[in-house]
């Protein structure tokens, strides 16, 4: 029998037995075959490698709002499913495939994978500045998990591959949260103060995914300029893994924020005026909660104990002055350079910018 | 106009923050010590003394750990509401289902021998890209859902929280490998299959419905599929698949079971409320009007391979055992009697069956 008949006798015998068929002679692009890019030197079979022939074609406008996936054929019966992001330009970045399998490839366990058995007691004032840092490091894995995952249902699965990669990013905010309660609570110390959380305002209010994205840039811009300094902060080996793999999670996150916004401000240049006002608000938060807890602690872990925190202050600053450097890179990075001069005159004060007379500011 | 280079120049020292030890002195819980196990650090582990306590009430919308001091000075809400009561989102085996989730994950790129996918004959290939594009479906809204709840749920119940942000990420490599297999040997993505409750459970406003109506009878339902998948599969790629995403369903199924137990427990007066969701939701996944309508004929030709007779006789078998581990899963949850009160659907009855 050719391939022909076996589909229309298959057809027959379902019709007899009061079963729909129509989807065995469905129009469907057939011939599609992923599994032959996938070998193991190219990492299996990645989700890059499906984004092929109508699969691969990611609308500028995706008009349907139930969950269908992307290249089937539509059922005009399905209700609507409350989605609100209906534009590439809006969340899409071209590095979502590949970094949502970077980030399984990657996957850690903090049960398992942190060598606990390295914390030692340290001094009572060094383990209460570490459980501090501890703490405000699981507030804002819970924020970020939270905030994060209140845009999945925004987003429609003609951008699937936007939505598989911030699974991850949540799932990364719960092992950020839960890995940090583990050391504060691992090693004869205890949970310390919480934060004010007004900074994380520009996060849990954001009305459109492109204001999350910024915000979430600059707190994490903010957060990896303190994970790279994991080696010097560090007291033991678990506390450097902690920083190292925690590191690999928010550089991950960074690389679609920024290339999210670089991909927005070249499609929609219009918009930088509105984003420069997202910033605005992020970083008057920031500066405003002023929350010394943080900085505090870290002199007191860099200073080796309370007697050295005032000498260690000083680098301390210079940190945070690293923080803002840091940020006012990423935002270089997707074509915000003009941030530089725009910065909230707070944040131009820790990263020890001189304050632009009016007439001086780059016209943007 | 100042340029880079001049800005350079123009570098002053940065401002030094203002030194407060204040937090060195709190009275939070101290000297709480864990020792890992034999897998390591778990969360049960560090469950200790005051931090292992979960408030049956939490009155804090914050995001600040469950047994930190609380910050100085004013604090904002930061989302309109959360679900205070424990009643409202916890589970007792939430924290272990998470743990378990972080040590099992899996990868739908590496862990499928996708090599042992051989070209199937068209009929059969068509029939499991037909399956694959309903699955993919259903797995994406059983990703919205978690991720919805999430920002309700209060930081002092966070081992709910971190089992639902365990289940996005399965629901996303469920969403994942379901569109892989239908995209990997020739078959491609068919028939959108709306309706069938997945609506239902998106729009729930109570997290106790929502969660009996996807994670006992919704995902009950798919895991108890997930693990008859020898019947469906036609190669150890398709078999792994299913034996994989049944693991991860089973943490979600628990989740569901554990968490209605917790509230029946404390608020027996909820049943009722439940037993409705679930008269709405049994008659929304039998309707056949939300019938599927790719679904049930793939299912049904690919448990028969071909023979729909056959097919018929297994599906039968299939939905016999989901119907049973259904009632089984509420009876522990304590929402026995659904069967013997007549309260079952009627073609939920029939089911059990077994001619
Ligand atoms: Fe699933
Ligand atoms: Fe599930």
């Amino acid at each position: 029998m050719s391939e022909n008949d076996v589909v229309a006798a298959a057809k027959e015998r379902l019709e007899a037995s009061g079963l729909p068929s129509d989807w065995l002679d469905t129009p469907v692009h057939w011939g599609v075959k992923a599994k032959e890019q996938a070998t193991p030197e190219n990492g299996g079979l990645r989700f890059e490698y499906l984004n092929v022939d109508v699969y691969g074609e990611v609308p500028e406008y995706w008009e349907n709002n139930t969950e269908i996936p992307r290249g089937a054929i539509p059922d005009t019966r399905t209700e609507q499913m409350g989605y609100s992001i209906f534009n590439k330009s809006e969340v899409w970045s071209d590095l979502c495939a590949g970094l949502y399998e970077d980030a399984i490839a990657d996957r850690w366990n903090s049960s398992a994978d942190i060598p606990w058995e390295s914390l030692e007691p340290i001094g009572s004032d060094l383990e209460r500045a570490v459980c501090q840092i501890a703490t405000l490091m699981s507030e804002y894995g819970w924020t970020k998990a939270q905030t994060t995952g209140r845009w999945l249902q925004e987003i429609s699965y003609g951008y699937i591959e936007v939505k598989l990669f911030l699974g991850t990013v949540v799932f990364d905010a719960a092992r950020l949260y839960e890995v940090w309660r583990k050391r504060a609570l691992a090693n004869g110390g205890g949970l310390g103060r919480g934060g004010r959380n007004w900074k994380f305002l520009p996060l849990t209010q954001s009305y459109t995914f492109s204001e999350f994205c910024v915000a979430s840039i600059m707190h994490d811009a903010m957060l990896i300029a303190l994970l790279r300094h994991g080696e010097q902060l560090a007291q033991t080996d678990a506390e450097r893994t902690i920083y190292e793999l925690c590191q690999q999670d928010i550089e991950r996150h960074l690389a679609y924020f920024v290339d999210h916004m670089r991909y927005l401000m070249l499609k929609e240049p219009i918009r930088r005026e509105e984003i420069h006002r997202y910033l605005n608000k992020a970083e008057w938060y920031l500066a405003k909660d002023g929350d010394d807890t943080l900085y505090s602690a870290l002199a007191v872990v860099m200073g080796d104990g309370r007697e050295g925190a005032e000498e260690a202050m000083a680098d301390v600053a210079e940190l945070r002055r690293e923080q803002v450097e840091t940020y006012l890179g990423y935002l270089r990075q997707c074509h915000l350079g003009d941030r530089d001069d725009r910065l909230n005159e707070e944040l131009r004060k820790w990263a020890g910018m001189v304050e632009l007379e009016e007439e001086e500011k780059i016209p943007v | 106009m100042v340029t880079a280079d001049k800005l350079d120049e123009l570098q002053l020292e940065p401002e030094v923050p203002e030194l407060d030890l204040s937090w060195l002195n709190l009275d939070t819980e101290w000297g709480v010590n864990a020792e890992p196990g034999r897998k390591g650090l778990t969360l049960q582990q560090i469950n200790k003394t005051l931090y292992g306590d979960i408030p049956a009430t939490s009155e804090d919308s914050s995001a600040r750990p469950r047994g930190a001091a609380p910050p100085e000075g004013a604090t904002p809400r930061m989302t309109p509401w959360v679900l205070g009561e424990a009643t409202e989102t916890f589970s007792e085996s939430a924290g272990l289902l998470y743990d378990e989730a972080v040590s099992r994950q899996w990868s739908s790129a590496t862990d499928i021998p996708w090599d042992t996918l051989d070209e199937l004959p068209e009929d059969i290939e068509r029939a499991m890209a037909q399956l694959c594009t309903s699955l993919t479906e259903v797995e994406f809204i059983a990703g919205d859902v978690p991720g919805k709840w999430l920002p309700r749920i209060a930081a002092d119940h966070f081992e709910s929280g971190l089992f639902l942000m365990s289940q996005v990420m399965d629901e996303a490599r469920h969403t994942d490998v379901f569109r892989k297999r239908a995209l990997a040997n020739g078959g491609g993505l068919l028939l959108q299959g709306g309706g069938g409750g997945l609506r239902q459970i998106l729009e729930a406003e109570d997290f106790t419905q929502m969660s009996s109506m996807l994670h006992i009878l919704g995902e009950g339902f798919v895991q108890s599929l997930f693990r008859l998948g020898e019947l469906i599969a036609h190669n150890e790629a398709e078999k792994r698949i299913f034996r994989l995403a049944a693991q991860d369903e089973s943490r979600h199924v628990a989740f569901g079971v554990t968490h209605l137990k917790y509230t029946l427990d404390n608020q027996p007066d909820k049943a009722e409320e439940v037993h409705w969701t679930l008269d709405m939701f049994e008659n929304t996944i039998v309707d056949p009007d939300q019938a599927n309508p790719g679904l049930a004929g793939a299912l049904v030709y690919l448990l028969g391979d071909g023979d729909v007779d056959e097919g018929w006789r297994l599906f039968w078998h299939v939905r016999r055992k989901q119907v049973l581990e259904y009632l089984h899963r509420l009876d522990v949850a304590g929402l026995g009697g659904r069967l013997e009160s007549g309260r079952l659907h009627p073609a939920l009855v029939g089911a059990l069956d077994e001619n």
